[in-house]
């Protein structure tokens, strides 16, 4: 598209809203309060989504825009619960490892052809294959099905996936492994249907406005990369009739500050809060400053390798160093936003996760300094001891946030302990590579769950894990890892590979993260008690406060 | 004159090659990859992507295949970050918008820079001079990541007219505060410069002659001083030009423009090669053409150049 093309069409989109604002249904149909004649939702992109075609998108803010273009076989409601989506419903044998799912037979694309079991097939089979090169596919692996890890190494077909259209509206999925939660697995963007014909027909450029053909209750109706989006109610979506919010427009604004400045200049309807500006926004905007807790844990963990340094080898002096941070100094007073104090590496918001009282968390701060300082001496770390004083080095990716905690971490440290820690920051791709081959002391760590499961997170010390940079090994936590897949309810299991990670300490625990942000007030039936922060617009809508 | 621009060509032509070469190798030795992430991908799903992408081959075969579809294709790549979008795409959308406000950046630079600037040095040591000097250094110690927020906070906030950010195609009201963020130092070296320079010219030899003859001082100004006076200026004009509309990472951020400046420096943290090479080659050639100009313009208005 040519620019003069592109700013004209800016213009007539401009012009139209100053003509006529779109006239909105009038009364709320379940709740009865009066909507706005206004139904556009505008919200703050950090970053240009890397792509909205479902089979490759590996961003958050990719995911919120295929949530509202596209449509898979289950969704999430506001609390995270499994509703249908394409499918009405499935059924699974007793071994949860064959799943069938009906579709419902009024699911239209946008260009008014029925959406089939065969096109979620086709994007099953195009998100595993070599030929896309989908950074995602690993996803389709994940979820079991068969012979998927064999076509991703390219050593069988696409059409071998474990995954058949028994007719239009009949999908039946075969698993390698027995997976309770599978069906959760299919909210998921990766999962979820593309248009074969446009694809075939445009190839890469299928997911352009002028090419783009969805299936969810929005189309994609103008994207200037780096700038905006803009997508616009979908008249073939099954469920229009409840579609309220007309229209949805992403900005793409890098900065926290200038984003909030436009938020509250009234230009957006969302934005994050930068760091520290929680309590202030809270008394400012009382309503509209908003915190939840989110999947996230941040950690710093330790080099456990061989190469590793030898004073992490000893448990005690991993205790020691984690005895030694008073979490709640960085939550209450560096953060700011609500985030929560861990000792654990699992948020407690996981569903199905109760958080166990393990034995540091519930000491006092005092009681975990005096703890700390006397098994450092136990070791025989310390001024005329055995080895000496320890000092180590702890690094983290450049970033204000991360050097403020380091700094704090570091200065606990130095009054318990009586240590010299070093900090050192390196730029992001620095870091993942230094830290992926563990050369490293203690290095800053964060995960966000994939899935809305302890596994997501306990995954990572498991000893085969790609994402374990810390090396650590416990048979025991494989084992209870391994039976945990398969189990019913596995709770109890996770609950025991966290009290033995309270008493080995592979990593310190330093804080769940809070999600924050500020949302207008006129903003209606935002999921905030949806942990994985999975919104989908056509359940929002817009009153005039 | 010809011959002149011939063999400025000439050496353009490597310079860019080297350029590349070198650009390419750097980039390569940095440590991570495009599709590095906090969650490292499976082998197999790596192995895939550095098969697509061509990315298993050996690096010099990888810079000749790059070099030749730039050549006989003009095909700058796919950005590794960006799936459905080639290198040609991000720079067909996001330099027409640094163009924009960096062309008229540079008008407001060099207009008010110049103008400002002479009146300084007519009106030498009174206190339109001392206004002038005196917004002048403002402007230069105020750095536009301070200016550009201070903006936002008065026409937006305070005053509610001018937008907050965002480009709409490049609309008036968008443009507004960019260009002023951009120019505002730039248009103060202009002045100082100029200032400088038109008093040394007022002061020489042959001025002094033709207010001897009694010549006004609009011919004498504007037909005998201003043109060598603007000498220095000129030689700062082509740098500052191409720096304007090569984009700008505090403008793009700041105002979220989608211009190019934030392209490069975001492809150099993701890695994304071909969009670092494609931005690296357009600067470059950007660079060396408007080097080649300010010669040319240095040559028209200095005839000594010529000889």
């Amino acid at each position: 598209m040519t620019l003069q093309f592109k700013s004209l069409t800016a213009m007539l989109a401009a012009t139209t809203m100053l003509a006529g604002p779109v006239l909105a249904a009038g009364t709320h149909p379940e709740t009865g309060e009066a909507l706005s004649d206004n139904q556009t939702f505008t919200y703050r992109l950090l970053d240009e989504h890397s792509s909205v075609d479902p089979g490759i998108a590996e961003d958050v803010s990719g995911a919120e825009v295929i949530r509202d273009l596209f449509e898979g076989l289950m969704n999430q409601d506001e609390n995270g619960n499994l509703v249908p989506g394409v499918a009405t419903g499935y059924t699974a044998n007793e071994e949860k490892n064959v799943y069938t799912f009906t579709l419902r037979d009024n699911a239209k694309w946008s260009d008014g052809t029925p959406v089939t079991a065969g096109d979620f097939v086709y994007a099953w089979r195009r998100a595993a294959s070599p030929e896309l090169a989908s950074p995602y596919a690993w996803y389709i692996e994940l979820m079991s099905i068969e012979n998927a890890a064999q076509i991703i190494a390219g050593e069988m077909t696409p059409d071998t996936l474990g995954v058949t259209a028994i007719d239009d509206h009949t999908l039946e999925v075969r698993l390698t492994a027995s997976l309770p939660y599978f069906p959760l697995m299919t909210t998921h963007t990766t999962t979820f249907p593309v248009p074969a014909a446009t694809i075939e027909a445009h190839g890469d450029q299928w997911t352009r406005p002028e090419n783009i053909v969805s299936n969810g209750a929005y189309v994609l109706t103008e994207h200037v990369p780096q700038e905006r989006s803009v997508r616009e109610r979908n008249p073939m979506y099954w469920n229009n009739d409840a579609t309220i919010i007309e229209k949805v427009v992403a900005l793409v604004i890098n900065d926290d500050d200038t984003a909030l400045t436009r938020w509250k200049a009234g230009e957006l309807d969302r934005t994050e809060i930068p760091t520290g500006q929680y309590p202030s926004l809270s008394q400012e905007y009382p309503g509209e400053a908003l915190s939840f807790p989110r999947l996230c844990s941040y950690y710093y963990t330790f080099n456990l390798s061989e190469g590793g340094p030898e004073a992490f080898k000893d448990v005690r002096v991993r205790q020691a160093l984690s005895y030694a941070i008073d979490r709640s100094v960085i939550t209450d007073q560096v953060l700011q936003g609500g985030q929560i104090a861990a000792f654990t590496f699992t948020p407690g918001a996981t569903a199905n996760f109760t958080v166990p009282e393990v034995a540091f968390g519930k000491m006092t701060q005092d009681e975990r300094n005096a703890a700390a300082v006397a098994l450092l001496a136990e070791a025989g770390y310390g001024e005329g001891l055995e080895h000496g004083p320890l000092a180590f080095d702890m690094v983290f990716n450049t970033s204000e946030a991360h050097a403020q905690i380091a700094t704090v971490m570091a200065q606990m440290w130095k009054q318990t302990l009586g240590l010299d820690v070093t900090q050192s920051n390196m730029e992001w791709q620095i870091f993942l590579e230094e830290r992926g081959n563990q050369n490293f002391e203690l290095a800053r760590g964060a995960w966000c769950g994939d899935y809305n499961e302890a596994s997501t997170f306990l995954d990572l010390v498991n000893s085969s894990s790609g994402y374990n940079d810390g090396k650590y090994n416990n048979a025991e936590v494989d084992a209870l890892l391994a039976e945990a897949k398969t189990m019913e309810d596995p709770s109890a299991n996770y609950t025991r590979i966290e009290e033995i990670m309270a008493d080995e300490m592979p990593v310190i625990p330093i804080y769940h993260y809070a999600g924050n942000m500020m949302l207008n007030a006129d903003i209606q039936n935002w999921p905030i008690n949806n942990v994985e922060q999975n919104w989908y617009s056509r359940n929002l809508y817009r009153v005039d406060n | 004159m010809i011959m002149f621009i011939i063999r400025r060509l000439a050496v353009a032509i490597p310079t860019l090659l080297i350029l590349c070469i070198v650009t390419f190798y750097l980039m390569h030795a940095a440590p991570g990859g495009p599709f590095n992430s906090e969650r490292p991908l499976p082998a197999s799903v790596m192995a895939n992507i550095n098969a697509k992408y061509g990315l298993d081959q050996p690096l010099h075969t990888q810079l000749y295949t790059y070099l030749v579809g730039v050549v006989t294709e003009f095909d700058f790549g796919p950005s590794y970050k960006f799936k459905d979008r080639t290198v040609n795409d991000i720079i067909a959308q996001g330099f027409p918008v640094t163009l924009t406000y960096g062309f008229w950046s540079f008008i407001v630079a060099t207009v008010l820079g110049i103008s400002l600037g002479v009146v300084a040095a007519l009106k030498h040591n009174s206190i339109i001079d001392y206004f002038a000097v005196g917004i002048s250094i403002g402007a230069q110690v105020l750095p536009n990541f301070v200016m550009a927020p201070l903006l936002v906070w008065l026409f937006t906030l305070t005053l509610g007219w001018l937008p907050g950010g965002g480009w709409n195609g490049g609309q008036f009201p968008y443009l507004v505060m960019p260009i002023i963020a951009l120019s505002t130092s730039y248009m103060a070296s202009i002045s100082r410069l100029m200032r400088s320079s038109m008093l040394e010219v007022l002061n020489s030899n042959f001025i002094r002659t033709a207010r001897a003859k009694g010549l006004p001082s609009r011919k004498i100004i504007f037909g005998h001083a201003l043109k060598p006076a603007l000498l220095p200026v000129v030689s700062y004009l082509g740098p500052a030009f191409v720096g304007m509309i090569t984009g700008s990472v505090v403008i793009d951020t700041f105002f979220s423009t989608g211009g190019i400046g934030q392209a490069f420096v975001n492809s150099a943290f993701s890695r994304d090669y071909a969009v670092m090479m494609g931005i690296t080659i357009l600067v470059g050639t950007l660079t060396i053409t408007f080097n080649m100009i300010v010669d040319i313009l240095y040559a028209w208005i200095d005839p000594k150049v010529r000889l």
